[in-house]
């Protein structure tokens, strides 16, 4: 369990992180989620006990960060978001390296990283130097490090950037296998890989929360910022008039128009109880208009941001 | 401590570096030998003093690498996220470096193996310069560590532990011109001659009395004085805190 | 939201300013304890801390000092200052042995010496305030040591605190130490100073003697000044003369020194004698100065001891051998044995009418024998029949209060430059030498601090052990076949592991 509370970490006159407060409940998978520079490394480097915040306190399993460092990094495992991998070293002479640093007894060594590597799947590569690993084999063994001397939480900063498709499935399996053990905190600025593995969320931009929720509630909040992209040989203006009268629709915004095709970005409000996508096919049809693409638009984070606060003001 | 000495100890196996910065001071070091041999005559204690010059180009090969790499490549996060003390870190790269020279001097008991056994002598003398040789060590690699904490490019490490090392060597020299310099600028503002010499004294007697090298150069005559360890452990030992408190800055520090 | 900003300005970060300031002044004060610790020791432990681990305690002073300046007046202060800067890196140069010596005469001697080094040229004022009237010119001797007690100064040449190997010096002109004499320099000359002694001894030159640089140095550490007498026309002994002496003489003496010294010799003088049966001088009769050593009952023979008794002769050489001091010379030091080469006969002359008293001082074994061989090197006797014991040196003492008293020695193993510089100043012919000049100066009472000679450090190789061909194979191992070793190995090593 993590208790922040009201953490400010300041650079000169900008602060990256401005009172954030949260908890991390054990054997939970907490979403981080911002956007670049919002501030999810930096806290979590106040966490681990990378840095130190300007004020408010970091509690892990009660132990508070600052004032007794040693016990309170023991429960931490850190995937910083750049692994700190000694590209000079094969990946067993690493963890044996990692295991000294924590001081794992040598008697249980062997089966623990025997158990951690058959976990991340990198027993095939243990003997190869890690500066000659794919990136995905390399974010594999920073978590293999995290584990060693077996924390009971995880903290993985961005542990699938950069990783190609197959990869970041591979992760997140990982990820949610290790869920079933430990509390996770893993951050990420794109939403769909938080809501694939976390149980909690929390959102951050310019250093202050601006929601922390669990998924569900989370989606529900989004459910109303449903888009739609057509794309469809047509007269755009007469279109974009044409189909802001079926109801639900709340706008049209016409985003290309040549003269093969236009493309409309339709925005749907209110429920999803009816598929507003027959409607459109049907008043298209009639018209004569043809569909060559019709799919639905995921909300950016910025505007999942703009949602949030917008929500909030409303409310 | 100890696992950071075993990695940065077998790192440099693990990489030319160890190989190279040992056979350098193999070559130098049976260089001297070989000369001494040759004339028939073989001073180990003047040999060991004599290796402390080539100290200004091992000692930033081996100790460039200590800090710089470990944030260029950002695994010093490891030392401030695991249970592990900086203290501990900074001492074991120390003491990494400090048994790289152990390695190193192996080639001299060679030597000294090969004296005795050509009958020549060891007296208990040239044991007092192989102490002085090892506290020197360890002054300078503290310094090269220094310079290694500094910066994130093991390049300017070097250059910077070179300089640093090198300015030490001709402290005297420094004090001499400085010395002289101070006299002269005195006289020109007016000051008479005997207390304007006696400024240029003063700062002259200040920084060279800094000088390592002359601190112990009476070593290989058999003078063993305690001082001068004294003085080599303790500059040592406030390079070591300077560096341990640089990578502490990077905790609290607002840049 | 200006508003915002220009608050964050004004806030205060306490935590890390609290971490600056403890890390700031963390480093502030280990600077504090280690200046002060480094004070300490430098200052105060330096010297207590200062080890001489040297093989022969070149850089330390004796026991026979440190008696020496414990008899001092604790309110006494012997001032020694180094008429250039201190250097520093004294090895290699002639104050090697010198300047950490004197940092120990300083560190035992709770203030009663000083030593400063003062460069003539950055401190001019030094020469006056030494020596106001400038009675010892000592601006030509830049480079020396003057020691000072109560206004009275000696100076000392770091050539005079060594022994070298003159053999090596006239073949190459290069000046190779051999012994270190640097404690007994500085202790006799300071004792030399405090005793307020004074006693004068001359040396004849001019009789195509090979010099006395040594000889000089032995008397000048036993309080005696020395002064050169060169051989003229009007020959006079000085009136301050205590002590005359010929330091093996090539040559007759002439006509006009043989009156002069008879006239020295009659009035009560003391005189030392040394000479030798060389190639330089088997022609030489000595005429005169035997009839002048007649007077005293001691004739010099012409003839070469040649010792017949293995057990005398050293490294099997009938005219390189062992002397026996005997009667109350044996007393002189503690084996009455001593070295003795090319040496001339002296033997006793009688006659009613001398009331001095000759005795023998060296002899030889009693299996000796003399020959004599003349200005071709060719031997010319050589009688078997000769076999007994011989004298090698004799003392004559004449009748009265402040007697005559004469040494004759017929080897110049004790005096010469030669034997010194390869057997050092405290050979045991040298000993008994110095116990000859002291029982000559009795009157005087001189007396000199005995303090032991240091062997330089010697750290050549066993020349059995070694070769061109060994030196060579040891650079080709040490510079070539272990470094080209481990540049191979950490090719291997970054080319297998690049590719693990």
């Amino acid at each position: 369990m993590i208790e922040i509370n009201n953490l400010v970490k300041r650079y000169g006159d900008k602060k990256a992180v401005n009172g954030i407060s949260f908890t991390v409940n054990d054997d939970e998978v907490l979403g981080f989620l911002g956007p670049n520079g919002a501030g999810k490394s930096t806290t979590m480097n106040i966490i681990t006990g990378y840095l130190s915040s300007t004020s408010g306190s970091v509690k892990v399993n009660g132990h508070d960060i600052l004032e007794e460092p040693e016990l309170a990094k023991k429960e931490i495992g850190y995937l910083p978001e750049n692994p700190p991998l000694y590209t000079d070293m094969t990946v067993d002479e690493y963890l044996d390296f990692i295991c000294d640093i924590k001081g794992v007894a040598k008697a249980k060594r062997r089966s623990q990283l025997e158990k951690i590597v058959s976990l991340v799947k990198i027993s095939d590569v243990t003997d190869r130097l890690i500066g000659n690993l794919s990136k995905g084999y390399k974010q594999r063994v920073g978590i293999a490090q995290a584990m060693v001397g077996n924390p009971s939480i995880l903290i993985l900063d961005e542990p699938t950037v950069g990783l190609d498709p197959s990869q970041i499935i591979e992760i997140r399996r990982l990820i949610k296998s290790l869920a079933k053990s430990h509390s996770i905190i893993i951050s990420s600025h794109i939403l769909s890989e938080i809501q694939e593995v976390a149980d909690r969320v929390v959102i951050i931009n310019h250093g202050k929360i601006a929601a922390i929720d669990t998924l569900n509630d989370l989606s529900k909040r989004l459910s109303g910022q449903t888009k739609l992209l057509m794309t469809f040989r047509g007269p755009i203006k007469e279109c974009s008039a044409k189909i802001r009268t079926i109801p639900g629709i709340s706008s049209a915004v016409p985003k290309l128009a040549d003269s093969k095709v236009s493309q409309l970005e339709i925005s749907i409000s209110g429920d999803k109880t009816t598929d507003i996508r027959t409607a459109v096919f049907f008043m298209m049809a009639q018209e004569g208009w043809p569909i060559l693409e019709m799919r639905s638009l995921d909300p950016t984070l910025e505007e999942v941001f703009l949602n949030i606060t917008e929500g909030k003001g409303r409310a | 401590m100890y696992a950071i000495f075993k990695r940065e100890f077998l790192s440099y196996f693990r990489s030319p570096v160890g190989y190279v910065s040992i056979a350098i001071f193999s070559f130098l070091a049976g260089f001297i030998f070989f000369t001494q041999f040759s004339n028939g005559s073989v001073d180990i204690g003047s040999e060991v003093i004599s290796l402390r010059s080539f100290f200004v180009i091992i000692i930033p090969i081996i100790t460039m690498g200590l800090l710089a790499e470990d944030k260029k490549r950002g695994t010093d996060i490891l030392y401030y996220t695991t249970p592990i003390s900086l203290f501990s870190v900074v001492l074991g790269k120390v003491l990494a470096a400090f048994a790289l020279f152990a390695v190193m001097f192996i080639n001299v008991i060679i030597h000294i193996i090969v004296t005795v056994a050509s009958g020549g002598t060891f007296g208990v003398g040239a044991v007092g310069t192989v102490i002085v040789f090892f506290f020197m060590a360890f002054m300078f690699i503290s310094m090269g560590l220094f310079a290694s904490a500094i910066t994130d490019n093991q390049i300017i490490s070097a250059i910077v532990a070179f300089i640093i090392i090198l300015l030490t060597q001709v402290l005297s020299v420094i004090a001499d011109y400085l010395g002289t310099a101070l006299t002269s600028v005195a006289k020109m503002i007016g000051i008479k001659a005997s207390p304007a010499s006696a400024i240029g004294n003063a700062v002259r007697n200040g920084i060279a009395w800094l000088d390592p090298f002359a601190k112990t150069q009476d070593f290989r005559l058999g003078i063993f004085s305690v001082s001068s360890l004294v003085f080599l452990v303790s500059v040592g030992i406030l390079f070591v805190y300077l560096t341990y408190r640089v990578l502490e800055k990077k905790r609290w520090s607002q840049a | 939201m200006s508003k915002q900003v220009v608050k964050n300005h004004n806030q205060t970060d306490n935590r890390a300013d609290k971490l600056k300031l403890y890390s700031i002044g963390s480093v502030v004060i280990l600077i504090g304890i280690i200046l002060f610790v480094n004070i300490l020791f430098d200052r105060i432990f330096g010297k207590a801390l200062t080890f001489d681990f040297s093989d022969s305690n070149q850089n330390s002073i004796s026991q026979e000092s440190i008696d020496y300046i414990n008899s001092l007046p604790a309110d006494s202060h012997i001032r020694i200052v180094g008429l250039f800067s201190r250097p520093d890196n004294v090895s290699g140069t002639p104050y090697q042995y010198i300047i950490p010596l004197l940092d120990d005469y300083v560190k035992e001697s709770n203030g009663k010496i000083s030593v400063e080094y003062a460069d003539l040229v950055e401190n001019p004022g030094i020469i006056n305030q030494l020596d106001p009237s400038n009675s010892y010119d000592l601006a030509s001797n830049e480079g020396s040591f003057v020691i000072e007690y109560n206004g009275n100064l000696k100076i000392v040449s770091p050539l005079d605190c060594y022994t070298f190997d003159m053999d090596y010096y006239y073949s190459t002109g290069v000046y190779a130490v051999t012994n270190n004499n640097s404690e007994y320099t500085f202790t006799n000359t300071m004792n030399m100073l405090t005793s307020g002694y004074s006693c004068k001894a001359y040396i004849v030159t001019g009789l195509k003697e090979e010099g006395s640089v040594y000889l000089t140095q032995i008397l000048n550490s036993m309080a005696i000044d020395v002064e050169e007498l060169e051989s003229s026309d009007n020959f006079t002994v000085p009136e301050d003369c205590d002590l005359l002496i010929l330091n093996g003489p090539n040559v007759d003496i002439p006509e006009k020194m043989y009156v002069a010294m008879t006239d020295y010799l009659n009035n009560g003088g003391k005189m030392f004698i040394a000479v030798n049966y060389n190639i330089k001088n088997v022609g030489v009769r000595y005429t005169r100065l035997s009839h002048l050593v007649s007077q005293m009952g001691i004739v010099i023979d012409s003839s070469l001891i040649y010792e017949n008794d293995p057990g005398y002769q050293r490294s099997g050489y009938a005219i390189d051998h062992t002397l026996t001091a005997v009667g109350r010379f044996a007393e002189f030091t503690s084996l009455p044995y001593y070295h003795g080469t090319f040496t001339r006969s002296i033997s006793s002359y009688s006659d009613p009418a001398i009331s001095a008293q000759s005795y023998a001082v060296l002899v030889t074994s009693d299996k000796a024998t003399l020959v004599e061989y003349d200005d071709t090197g060719s031997l010319v006797t050589s009688d078997a029949d000769t076999t007994g014991t011989y004298k090698a040196a004799m003392f004559a003492e004449g009748a009265g209060t402040d007697p005559a008293m004469i040494y004759v020695f017929g080897t110049t193993n004790f005096s010469s430059d030669e034997y010194i510089s390869n057997y050092g100043l405290n050979d045991e012919n040298i000993d008994f030498f110095r116990a000859c000049i002291r029982d000559l100066t009795a009157s005087k009472s001189a007396y000199s601090i005995n303090v032991a000679t240091k062997s330089v450090n010697d750290y050549s190789l066993d020349s059995t052990k070694t070769s061109t061909s060994l030196s060579t194979l040891i650079m080709v191992i040490f510079m070539i076949v272990i470094p080209v070793i481990l540049i191979a190995m950490a090719v291997i090593v970054y080319a297998k592991r690049k590719n693990l």
